[in-house]
């Protein structure tokens, strides 16, 4: 096996990192579906990038699929920070009330990175969201790639990447956090 | 109330929005309703000039992009010598679509189905067993693909299914004027910033021009965030100002909010202001300079934004430029395109930073998009109701005002930027094309 095959980067991480960032990636879900926004914001470093590519339908031989310009979110923490102040003001109205999400976080991967201290976490994530009395929910299917910082005995979040796999999106609007 | 039974026609309650219109009533029901979806396709749709897509989409030849007039997917292609077509996505044997991805590059279409080929510009070139089975005799140029008239302006590719519509010129009627102050930022004009943001809603696509043709109204409470964090240059007190430009008879409409002591052109770069000042008439620049918001609509579904906006709350903010499509494709239901347009000769550091802005406030995550999606379902839903068909909105504001008699531009101004002025003839409009004969 090469260097560059996805089961030895595995290979490089041990047990206990690899249990200790699904637990985080599990924790951190738990932040966003209790609602809890400034502990999960407090889970980024201060560096942090917050990005979801959009997507485009296209021949499978093409170049991309993901845009390599647009984005539907593409924030920094001080971005995200934003987002949570306006989450507490009384005026979010997407929000109000607020939407029931559930994150279910599956097949995490972690993988070394080129950087010391820094981890690579694949994850598939299925988000559900209800809002108000409505009987149909948005199902937001979504590829996640996170890269993690050791902070003492946890983890920040430095790169959160996660992709939908809808390229038009069933929902009227995003105001929740992937 | 009118009296209005909830199981009158639609033909009755159109009578009934002519008689109320010019004493500002709007009935509710036009909002969510399948007759009226019905007859739009037709007669509004089926009409109209509708816009497809930016030409900077498709910069290169056999560049195409699949967009839609009514509920009919078209093919919008620039061919090998540069021309812009657009053709239906349907095959013309046996009607297979014939495009299946949102964009991409191709010098010919090939049918998955029987094998057809079409030039990228529509002609059929190549049919599967032609000697053996057709006996060499099927007139090639009688089946291509069914072309769609288009026009351009500034960019902007508009197509219509109506031979008897008039130019694309004409049909603008003096709002370039406007659009110039969205598209020719410059002598390169505009470009978007990458694939746009596509998603559907629950919302009646009508709801969605009438507030992009001007509704300054919203802004202080819909947004009341923006505000409440300190992110607008304006406060809720100054809020109304500015002014509301419609093109009577043609339904196109924006809204200029405008606030006092506001530095002109605030959050452009110095050398991009300079290029606006080279491609823009002394009338255009005169009402940007004074322009905080510049809100407006094409009739009948493509709208623009520009808007200074800060990442953070209370730092100097960046002008961003939004296009959007609102594309019907049943009652109260949507489909919709964002776009962030930028100044093709702009800085690639603007560009990010417009677009950042963009992301931010209007794009499917953005700020501002969530809230007005999120009252606009709900607007849909409750004129959907039986109760709501009975019922009209008030159009009232600004029903006695002169228009403006010293405005540098065409078109009906009035100030202030708060009024109903724009949404009369918008909804005008629209009756006009509802109830035309043939």
């Amino acid at each position: 096996m090469t260097a560059a095959d996805p089961v030895s980067r595995q290979d490089n991480v041990s047990r206990e990192d690899k249990e200790s960032i699904r637990d985080f990636l599990y924790l951190e879900s738990l932040a966003l579906d209790e609602r809890r926004f400034r502990d999960w914001l407090a889970l980024f470093a201060q560096d942090a990038r917050y990005e979801m590519p959009v997507r485009v339908t296209r021949e499978k031989l093409a170049d991309w699929e993901l845009s390599p310009v647009s984005r539907i979110f593409d924030d920094t923490k001080q971005t995200l920070e934003v987002r949570v102040r306006r989450l507490e003001t009384d005026f979010a109205w997407s929000e109000q009330p607020p939407s029931r999400t559930r994150h279910f976080v599956t097949n995490v991967l972690v993988e070394a990175t080129e950087t010391d201290g820094e981890l690579r976490a694949l994850s598939n994530c299925l988000v559900y969201r209800s809002r108000g009395s409505e009987t149909e929910p948005s199902v937001f299917s979504v590829q996640r790639r996170d890269r993690l910082r050791r902070d003492g005995s946890s983890w920040q979040i430095v790169h959160r990447w996660a992709a939908l796999d809808q390229a038009v999106v069933n929902a009227h609007n995003m105001s929740i956090f992937i | 109330m009118t009296g209005e039974s909830a199981s009158g026609g639609v033909t009755q309650m159109l009578e009934r929005m002519r008689a109320g219109l010019h004493q500002g009533r709007v009935p509710a029901r036009i909002f969510n309703d399948q007759e009226v979806f019905d007859l739009e396709q037709e007669k509004l749709f089926g009409k109209a000039w509708c816009f497809l897509a930016h030409e900077s989409e498709i910069p290169k030849p056999g560049d195409y992009v699949t967009r839609n007039i009514a509920d009919n997917s078209l093919i919008v292609v620039r061919d090998e010598h540069g021309r812009i077509h657009a053709n239906l996505n349907m095959c013309r044997h046996r009607g297979n679509q014939m495009c299946k991805s949102e964009i991409g590059n191709a010098s010919h279409f090939r049918c998955s189905y029987h094998g057809w080929v079409y030039k990228n510009s529509g002609e059929l070139i190549g049919v599967p067993y032609f000697k053996e089975a057709y006996d060499a005799k099927l007139d090639r140029s009688q089946w291509s693909l069914v072309r769609v008239r288009t026009e351009t302006y500034a960019g902007l590719i508009f197509g219509t299914l109506s031979k008897d519509a008039p130019d694309l010129a004409e049909y603008l009627g003096g709002f370039q004027f406007y659009l110039d102050i969205y598209l020719k930022q410059g002598a390169g004009g505009s470009e978007v910033h990458g694939a746009p943001d596509h998603w559907v809603a629950n919302t009646d696509w009508k709801i969605c021009t009438e507030n992009f043709s001007g509704d300054g109204y919203h802004t202080p409470v819909a947004h009341q965030f923006g505000f409440h964090l300190g992110y607008f240059p304006s406060s809720g007190a100054s809020h109304s100002q500015g002014w509301a430009v419609t093109i009577p008879g043609k339904g196109h409409g924006i809204g200029l909010g405008h606030t006092p002591g506001m530095p002109a052109f605030a959050g452009y770069p110095p050398e991009l202001v300079q290029k606006m000042r080279e491609s823009l008439s002394p009338e255009q620049l005169d009402v940007f300079s004074r322009t905080r918001t510049a809100v407006g609509s094409v009739f009948p579904n493509l709208s623009f934004l520009i808007q200074p906006f800060s990442l953070v709350p209370g730092e100097a903010g960046v002008r961003f430029c939004t296009m959007r499509l609102w594309h019907p494709t049943g009652p109260g239901r949507m489909e919709m395109w964002s776009w962030c347009l930028v100044p093709k000769e702009a800085s690639d550091e603007y560009k990010q930073a417009a677009y950042n802005a963009y992301t931010l406030t209007f794009g499917q995550a953005g700020t501002f998009e969530q809230d007005d999606f999120e009252n606009w379902t709900k607007v849909t839903r409750q004129a959907g109701s039986s109760m709501a068909r009975g019922i009209d909105f008030p159009y009232l504001m600004g029903l006695d005002r002169s228009p403006l008699t010293d405005w540098p531009g065409p078109g009906h101004a009035v100030s202030p930027y708060v009024t109903d002025t724009n949404f009369r003839n918008l909804w005008s409009t629209w009756l006009d094309y509802l109830t035309r004969e043939g």
